[in-house]
């Protein structure tokens, strides 16, 4: 093999790729935000004893989790505008693609958090005379949250990873700006491999918090 | 004993999980003033259901419960809600053999809890009453610990303590020592103890022998669902009357001897 290895086409395009970057955390950021909170209130839905609001949340989650992420994007983006006729900003369309796969994901750990915890400690609050809300409240949800933290931390940063496959539709997030580059400068080993590196970058110490969060929130 | 008027008063006590499973046929029972009721039976005889049932707990399918001349709980039939005074139930107290401390609480936060959300009682005062029951019951230093790191016993005294925060006015203790080391089950039975000695009302189910003649006044011998036998702790472990009494104790007796 006689290609030579130099990064130098490669980072002196780094300025193009942190542009892109920063596409990408604004992505991750938001979908994150809206898919901790979202994904509670989705759960809740879920966990409801009207099957009127279980249902449709059932559907939602099981439809989301067992469609490739990749389709979705694409859906959203393709079919969205021609059947309801609406055009958001691209980076909207990402984010909103992207949140509705974390919510999926999120309601799940939320609600496997929530039914770990042991009947028990229901009976428990009874005989301490705590109301049903203030049960919820003091007794449930604080564990369920502990208990959940960690998934929802690896849930981020697989949606951090996810993110890439916006490049597809064209909006210019890191992955678009890395195969922009590698087409102008003939590059792509270099482009890509740098490309991986900051994801890389930004993936690890956030799987390192995860770990720690785990191990501290562990709960006997 | 029957001059005085029940304070707690079960009449046709009926409890089904499923229509198969029917596990209270029909319970009575009077536990006067004064009276430590320790609860002996089979396992599925309804011992620790009786219980659940006394802390409303579990929705009962017919009969009902006064409490102190006070109707507590009354059955509306098979998968209807129970009528519940829920005055009445804030009188009882309930520890569980498997301690449910909260694990995301500290000791003393278990503690104070419910008296300051349910009962309004000021942090400061519930906190202070939380340290002195702790110390009392031997875990001073353990105010500030979470309940992981206690040991079974301990955490069963915290669970004690959780539920005397409350001023019950009746403490039911369902097998409580049942999944504590045998080295342990003394120093929460010693804390029994020393609630029978302040005369607590209990109603207690355990496979203890030696620690039901010890703390009981009266012994009720629980199986099928209903009230088989109930007596002294000497006539029942000593003079029990009926054939089912007999042949349980035998069983117990002989497999506690043999175990030792």
């Amino acid at each position: 093999m006689s290609y030579d290895i130099d990064f130098f086409y490669a980072l002196r395009g780094i300025d193009q790729l942190l542009e892109g970057l920063k596409i990408t955390l604004t992505l991750s950021a938001v979908s994150i935000i809206i898919g901790v909170t979202l994904g509670f209130v989705v759960c809740l839905l879920l966990m409801s004893r009207s099957r009127l609001l279980s249902f449709p949340a059932m559907t939602f989650i099981e439809i989301f989790r067992c469609t490739p992420a990749l389709i979705q994007i694409v859906w959203i983006f393709y079919c969205v505008p021609m059947l309801f006729n609406v055009f958001l900003d691209p980076i909207v369309m990402g984010i909103l693609a992207l949140s509705l796969n974390l919510i999926a994901f999120n309601a799940e750990a939320y609600r496997a958090a929530i039914q770990s915890i042991p009947k028990a400690h229901l009976d428990a609050s009874v005989a301490l005379g705590l109301s049903p809300l203030q049960t919820q409240l003091y007794v449930i949800l604080p564990q369920a949250v502990r208990l959940a933290l960690p998934v929802l931390v690896t849930n981020g940063i697989s949606i951090f990873q996810q993110s890439a496959l916006v490049a597809i539709v064209a909006i210019e997030d890191l992955m678009y700006m890395g195969k922009m580059l590698s087409t102008e400068t003939y590059r792509p080993i270099e482009t890509f491999t740098l490309v991986a590196l900051i994801y890389f970058a930004i993936a690890l110490p956030a799987m390192f918090i995860s770990n720690r969060l785990e191990k501290r929130l562990k709960v006997a | 004993m029957t001059d005085k008027a029940p304070f707690i008063k079960i009449r046709g006590l009926k409890k089904s999980y499923s229509p198969e499973i029917q596990v209270l046929k029909g319970l009575d029972l009077d536990m006067y003033p004064g009276d430590r009721i320790v609860v002996i039976g089979p396992s599925g005889g309804g011992k620790s259901t009786l219980l659940r049932c006394m802390m409303g707990l579990e929705n009962i399918d017919a009969g009902t419960i006064e409490f102190d001349s006070k109707m507590y709980i009354a059955g509306k039939g098979v998968g209807k809600m129970n009528d519940i005074n829920k005055s009445v139930q804030k009188q009882v107290g309930m520890v569980f053999q498997h301690y449910t401390l909260f694990p995301h609480l500290t000791i003393l936060q278990n503690l104070t809890l419910a008296p300051i959300k349910s009962r309004g009682i000021p942090r400061s005062e519930a906190e202070d009453k939380a340290r002195g029951l702790l110390k009392r019951l031997g875990l001073a230093d353990k105010a500030g610990a979470q309940p992981s790191q206690l040991s079974g016993g301990q955490k069963q005294r915290v669970a004690i303590a959780r539920a005397l925060m409350l001023s019950p006015n009746l403490m039911l203790f369902d097998e409580v020592t049942s999944a504590l080391d045998p080295e342990l089950v003394n120093e929460v039975e010693s804390v029994m103890m020393q609630l029978a000695e302040q005369q607590m009302p209990m109603m207690i189910v355990t496979h203890d022998m030696w620690f039901a003649k010890n703390i009981a006044t009266r012994v009720v011998f629980c199986a099928g669902g209903v009230v088989v036998e109930d007596g002294t702790p000497e006539q029942i472990f000593t003079n029990p009357k009926e054939q089912r009494t007999r042949d349980f104790l035998e069983k117990i007796l002989h497999t506690t001897e043999s175990a030792a």
